[in-house]
């Protein structure tokens, strides 16, 4: 073969391969131009429009819905606090009980196996099957309100006090979630190497220093990273929501994802509700850029 | 000093069982702190599982009967067959299992092929690509369920299983395949494609014969993910399908109340129970691979 | 010849093909998909299915299926079946979403076919019964219930609470708001059960205007005027939701919120309810009866509720679903199912047979509970914003219900709000 055509060769072969490549990812992005970045552009174009389902009227708003929503609707300021309590709430809570169950669990003791798979249990169960079970439990004279009175204690009326709703809602989706950041913990913990404490037991120090100075320190990336993952994860929990109470009681559980449905299939009102979704939007992508940042920040700074 | 330890011994046998309980105690003391402590954390885990189980089989005015019972009183099978009378939660189970298989499959070989090219093949403007597909993996379905719908209802596909199909494949779930995938053959020494290659493989011999294979891990992975979000999904079904017939379990567990909305908790906990066994079992038995592939999607994607 | 022969036979064969697809497309079979909310066990629905068979004797190629939809998801999963490739082909509206549907451009219009069909007799509707559903000249819905709120009561529990019965205080003159707060109260007081149980059990979470509107017009409020004013902070308005919050916290003779109990097993004195409600006495393990809405400041009152047939524009058997329609509400059938329906048509209406209609209630009671409050009975209330409206009202009303609720602000608050939607 001649020199001159060895490369030409090679650039065809490359060219071949390439083609190949678009070929590969053709299913999976012409889906993501057609079902995702599409429908994201879209959501902008309809928040601008007025859309009736019922009806299937579609004109030109402008500015209206944004108006609207930051103008008239009472609801919406209910809707974003929730938002911000929820997250606010559930965040914390999952994670220092997720770091105190992967914790415990990492040791070699017998019955560990056990408790991890029933603290994971709820995770792959199906959200509807939990609610039920829980709608249940949680009801004003029945369920665990019955056991309490067998205590002594009047519980309150778990799921149609406003406040209470919400930490209804919070507390059994921590227990539904918090299965999956145990598990990551677990494994960053495993990660870690022995070394470091084992010398500073050495050097005299007890559980509690070995944990806050040491452990903590290097579980630090990972802990950022689920933290982020949880605040997005606690923004889809429509379907909590809606089978749990549904919004209420008086929209105390009302958070932007479930608004949004609401507004389009129960008001009919797609455009508003598109408004809504354009909210739910930059949210997510200002959690998934910092989501992002962290990562590279601290996973190159192991490196 | 023989004949003192001796004597102490037999004194040690002879103290009560008061005593050596306590000194079983002190001896293990953290370790019983632990068990009593991952106990009482397990209840709220477990008790749900529990009344769920126990409650299936409890007449309707049972599982309302005071003071609470544990365990049924009478064991009412009738309520499974009350389940399948109500509705036919036969056909939504199998809807909920055909979905659940297709979109697997179609998961499983879209999310093969643009993982492996993304980690592998160079081609102008892999990089945009795979970070505009990293704009999709956080996105939750509410963001873009209104212009989807739109999008269907042009088609005439609402009312029909092909959103619930095509969705999950391309949307954000698929994404998290596609990265699996990719930081799997990432991880793959190279050598063994170049090997092929070399061997006179084409690209799509050496996707095929070595890659693959060699990622079956993630390819369990990818399976357990996808199935579970297909089985459980329920914002999609919810705003795709009216038709009864059609209904996917999510729906179906949902609709099991009387004409007013209030549930008919016997039944519609037998239904649960049917629908979270399976689950639960292939869990059971699968348990390590199942966790892993949590594991794997929360590390990574 | 041959040539001929050839010409013959291919005219021949065409008229065969044609005759084929013209007796085909006669026979093709039509399934006609008719949306509800009741359950599909209700004895409303077999006798539903039993006109329906009939209607299938006549047109063997139609047959109906009626489809049951739980009443909070009606609204929204008949608006997606519409959008849908298998839309239903009729349905039943609400008066409450009436107008919405009504201006909406999916329902079609009634109104030239019935009023070309003498045998049909549409003048035999009243005007004011149509008026919630025609717009100009155009009739999109008609109505088949026009059905008066009534109070259910237990007999059984008001002679274990020792306490005199509605119609023991109707024949004195003193069936009125405050007897049936004190009778609720003894009941509650004296018995295992609650006095009072709101309209299907939904006043929390479903459906409460119909258990709201005949408390709230009783004390001489309303939700809004017909002139679209907001009536929810008027003192009439104020007066009847304080009297139901006193009868859940200070009397705790009502049920309160969260709590499940149900009448029709016996664990309440009394409910609210039309007609369609008393079939699920039919086997109640107590001896009951009804009595009219008790009499408020304004004298005796009387609260309807309608519903109407509706056919869909996309609905791909529209000739015929009008038809089915046409059937279902004709003279003969409307009587049918006057047992449960009280008839909008004048003519079932004043017929004599109507007070025999339903076995389980006898005809002096039938007449004074149910026909003599069709007459002058007022509409529960509609408009085109009903959705909206519905939802900002909710959560106020989910505010009420706590023991130190400050009523007149927060239905303040809901006249607030929902006055813009009422002028639109």
């Amino acid at each position: 073969m001649h020199a001159a055509q060895a490369p030409r060769h090679r650039r065809s072969l490359a060219r071949q391969d390439a083609a190949i490549g678009y070929l590969f990812v053709a299913p999976q992005m012409i889906g993501f131009f057609l079902f995702v970045l599409g429908p994201i552009l879209a959501v902008f174009v309809f928040s601008t429009q007025h859309r009736d389902l019922l009806t299937g009227v579609v004109e030109p708003a402008g500015l209206a819905n944004f108006q609207t929503m930051l103008q008239t609707d009472r609801t919406f300021p209910r809707v974003l606090a929730n938002s911000l309590a929820f997250t606010v709430w559930l965040v914390p809570l999952n994670l220092c009980l997720a770091l105190l169950l992967a914790f415990l669990l990492t040791r070699k003791l017998r019955g560990m196996i056990f408790f991890r798979t029933l603290f994971f249990a709820p995770v792959i169960t199906s959200t509807v099957a939990w609610v039920i079970v829980w709608r249940f439990l949680l009801q004003g004279d029945q369920g665990i309100n019955q056991f309490l009175e067998g205590v002594g204690i009047q519980g309150p009326n778990w799921l149609r006090e406003p406040n209470w709703a919400m930490a209804s809602v919070i507390v059994t989706r921590v227990l539904k979630t918090v299965g999956l950041n145990m598990i990551i913990f677990m494994s960053a913990l495993q990660n870690i190497p022995r070394e470091y404490d084992e010398a500073a037991s050495v050097d005299g120090a007890n559980g509690w220093q070995i944990f806050f100075r040491i452990t903590l320190p290097q579980l630090a990336p990972t802990i950022l990273v689920v933290m982020v993952l949880t605040v997005i994860g606690s923004l889809q929990v429509f379907d909590h929501i809606l089978l749990m109470t549904n919004g209420g009681p008086a929209n105390a559980t009302s958070v932007l994802i479930f608004y949004i449905w609401f507004q389009a299939f129960r008001v009919f009102d797609m455009g508003y509700a598109s408004a809504l979704a354009v909210v739910l939007f930059f949210i997510v992508l200002t959690a998934t850029v910092i989501q992002w940042v962290l990562r590279q920040r601290f996973i190159y700074n192991e490196r | 000093m023989n004949a003192n330890m001796i004597s102490s011994t037999h004194l040690r046998e002879e103290r009560s069982l008061m005593g050596q309980i306590s000194l079983f105690i002190a001896k293990h003391k953290n370790k019983l702190l632990l068990y009593l402590l991952l106990s009482a954390l397990s209840i709220p885990f477990l008790f749900p599982f529990w009344w769920m189980f126990t409650s299936a089989f409890k007449p309707a005015n049972d599982i309302f009967a005071y003071p609470l019972t544990l365990l049924p009183q009478t064991w009412r099978l009738e309520n499974f067959a009350e389940v399948f009378a109500f509705q036919p939660f036969a056909r939504h189970y199998f809807n909920s299992l055909y979905i659940a298989v297709l979109v697997t499959i179609g998961t499983l070989i879209v999310s093969s092929l643009s993982g492996y090219a993304f980690a592998r093949i160079r081609f102008p403007g892999s990089n945009l690509l795979f970070l505009l597909l990293l704009s999709a993996l956080m996105m939750p379905t509410e963001v873009t369920i209104i212009p989807n719908f739109t999008f269907m209802q042009a088609l005439g596909l609402i009312d029909t299983h092909i959103p619930l199909i095509i969705l999950p494949i391309l949307g954000a779930n698929g994404v998290v395949g596609t990265f699996l995938m990719r930081q799997y053959f990432l991880g793959i020494p190279i050598d063994l494609e170049e090997a092929g290659f070399l061997d006179g493989m084409t690209r799509w011999g050496v996707f095929w014969r070595i890659a693959l294979p060699i990622a079956r891990p993630a390819l369990v992975a990818v399976t357990i993910l996808t199935f579970l979000y297909s089985w459980n999904s329920f914002l999609e079904p919810l705003v795709f399908i009216n038709n009864n017939d059609l209904y996917t379990l999510p729906l179906s567990l949902r609709s099991i109340t009387d004409e007013y909305g209030q549930s008919l908790w016997n039944i519609q906990l037998a239904a649960t129970v049917l629908t979270v066994l399976p689950v639960l079992l292939i869990y059971a038995v699968a348990q390590r691979q199942v966790v892993e592939s949590f594991a794997l999607s929360g590390t990574k994607g | 010849m041959k040539f001929r022969k050839s010409i013959f036979a291919s005219v021949f064969l065409c008229f065969v093909l044609l005759g084929v697809v013209a007796v085909s497309a006669q026979d093709e079979p039509i399934n006609l998909r008719y949306t509800l909310w009741i359950a599909a066990d209700s004895p409303q629905v077999a006798r539903f299915n039993e006109i329906a068979a009939a209607y299938t004797a006549e047109h063997p190629n139609v047959t109906i299926t009626f489809e049951s939809i739980p009443f909070g998801d009606y609204q929204t999963d008949v608006t997606l079946q519409l959008s849908g490739s298998n839309p239903p082909d009729a349905g039943w509206i609400v008066e409450g979403a009436a107008r919405l549907w009504v201006g909406s451009g999916v329902l079609t219009d009634l109104g030239p076919t019935l009023s070309a069909d003498d045998s049909y007799n549409i003048g035999d509707f009243s005007e004011s019964s149509l008026s919630l559903w025609s717009e100009g000249d155009a009739v999109y819905g008609i109505p088949f219930s026009t059905s008066p709120f009534i109070v259910l009561y237990n007999r059984d529990l008001f002679e274990a609470a020792g306490t005199p019965t509605p119609d023991e205080l109707l024949a004195t003159g003193e069936w009125t708001w405050e007897s049936f707060a004190a009778a609720a109260k003894a009941i509650a007081d004296n018995t295992e059960a609650y006095g009072f149980q709101s309209n299907d059990a939904a006043l929390y979470t479903g459906n409460f205007w119909a258990t709201l509107i005949p408390i709230m017009r009783g004390f001489g409020g309303d939700s809004w005027s017909p002139d679209n004013m907001c009536l929810f902070n008027s003192p009439g308005s104020v007066a009847g939701l304080q009297y139901l919050h006193d009868m859940i916290f200070v009397d705790e003779s009502m049920v309160p919120p969260g709590t499940e109990v149900d009448f029709y097993a016996g664990n309440a004195g009394m409910t609210m309810g039309q007609l369609s409600r008393v079939n699920r006495l039919a086997e109640a393990s107590f001896e009951w009866s009804i009595a009219p809405l008790p009499t408020g400041v304004n004298g005796t009152q009387s609260v309807i509720g309608q519903a109407a047939m509706v056919v869909f524009n996309n609905s791909q058997n529209r000739d015929a679903a009008i038809d089915f329609v046409r059937y279902m509400t004709t003279q003969e059938n409307v009587a049918r199912i006057a047992q449960f329906f009280p008839p909008a048509r004048e003519s079932v209406l004043n017929s004599d047979a109507l007070v025999e209609a339903n076995p389980l209630i006898p005809a002096e009671l039938m007449q004074s509970a149910v026909i003599d409050a069709i007459q002058n009975g007022v509409v529960l209330p509609s408009s085109a914003q009903f959705p909206r409206i519905e939802f900002l009202v909710r959560p106020a009303l989910d505010e009420m219900w706590v023991a130190d609720a400050d009523i007149q602000a927060i239905t303040t608050s809901i006249c607030d709000q929902i006055n813009p939607l009422l002028a639109r």
